[in-house]
């Protein structure tokens, strides 16, 4: 049963939360349309950077909540694991719908083309197909805890593709440029101070909202579970 | 370079894309809670 006093501090939270986030995409697309300068050989393109970045990070961030509350629900059997990982697989997709969709519209001035099947932009499809029959798994099939299981099963799996996507662009010679922000020579090395700015308070933004979107779909699949506990209650009853 | 027209649509694509989710959460809220309303009202009705 959900506690009243808990909720309203949750909710006071929450609230927090909504401005906190706010404020710091204000401060990002400050930084994005007027404080960071516009590279020279990419042009005004480029900054799709500060949102392709970011999304990807989530995305993958989001996934490896997937990999971690799911392991503690196969280990646990607690339902508590298997909402915060369904809730972070829905949002995961979303945002690597984003990267997925952002980066051929960056691509398409560079490259001279919308896609290319490099292994950096096709494990990044792989991973999104992965996640997007998770979820299908969960909508689809009425196997109550088993659906759970086998969900859980397929989450740890995807998780695996994150590393191979990672190293892609350095294992084989992509079209995708390698990794800017962690570099051999230190974190931050390969870019400009201005636009490691801007994409850092970016990668805040999209992190603040992650924590935000969690927050309410969480609460929503507690209230859904509270409200069929009450409905098979009261069918007992009948 | 006068590429901004791709920069302006991987802006719509992406703030399209958060405010469609959030709708779709408000959606699933609202019923949710009308869910909750009907049951409450079922309740009480059976005292």
């Amino acid at each position: 049963m959900m506690n009243p006093d808990a909720v309203e501090e949750n909710q006071e939270e929450g609230n927090i939360l909504v401005w906190l986030t706010g404020l710091a995409f204000l401060a990002a697309m400050v930084a994005i349309f007027i404080y960071v300068p516009t590279e020279q050989t990419e042009g005004v393109v480029q900054r799709v950077m500060y949102f392709h970045v970011p999304s990807a990070w989530l995305s993958f961030f989001a996934f490896f909540i997937v990999f971690i509350c799911s392991i503690l629900f196969l280990w646990k059997k607690e339902r508590e694991w298997d909402i915060y990982a369904h809730a972070s697989a829905e949002i995961g997709v979303i945002f690597c719908s984003l990267v997925l969709i952002t980066g051929p519209i960056w691509a398409r001035p560079i490259w001279g083309a919308w896609w290319v099947w490099d292994a950096r932009l096709t494990s990044t499809l792989i991973l999104w197909i992965i996640y997007v029959a998770y979820l299908m798994l969960r909508t689809q099939s009425d196997a109550g805890s088993m659906r759970a299981r086998y969900a859980a099963v397929l989450g740890i799996v995807g998780f695996l593709n994150i590393p191979f996507i990672h190293f892609s662009v350095l294992w084989w010679r992509t079209f995708h440029p390698p990794p800017k922000v962690i570099t051999n020579e230190g974190i931050g090395k390969g870019m400009d101070p201005t636009m490691l700015a801007t994409l850092g308070i970016s990668l805040c933004a999209f992190t603040l909202l992650y924590f935000l979107l969690m927050g309410v779909r969480v609460r929503q699949e507690k209230l859904k579970d509270e409200i069929d506990r009450l409905k098979r209650e009261k069918l007992y009853s009948a | 370079m006068d590429n901004q027209w791709f920069f302006l649509a991987a802006n719509v694509v992406v703030w399209g894309g958060i405010i469609y989710y959030v709708y779709t959460i408000r959606q699933r809220n609202r019923a949710l809670e009308k869910d909750l309303e009907l049951l409450k009202e079922t309740l009480s009705k059976e005292g």
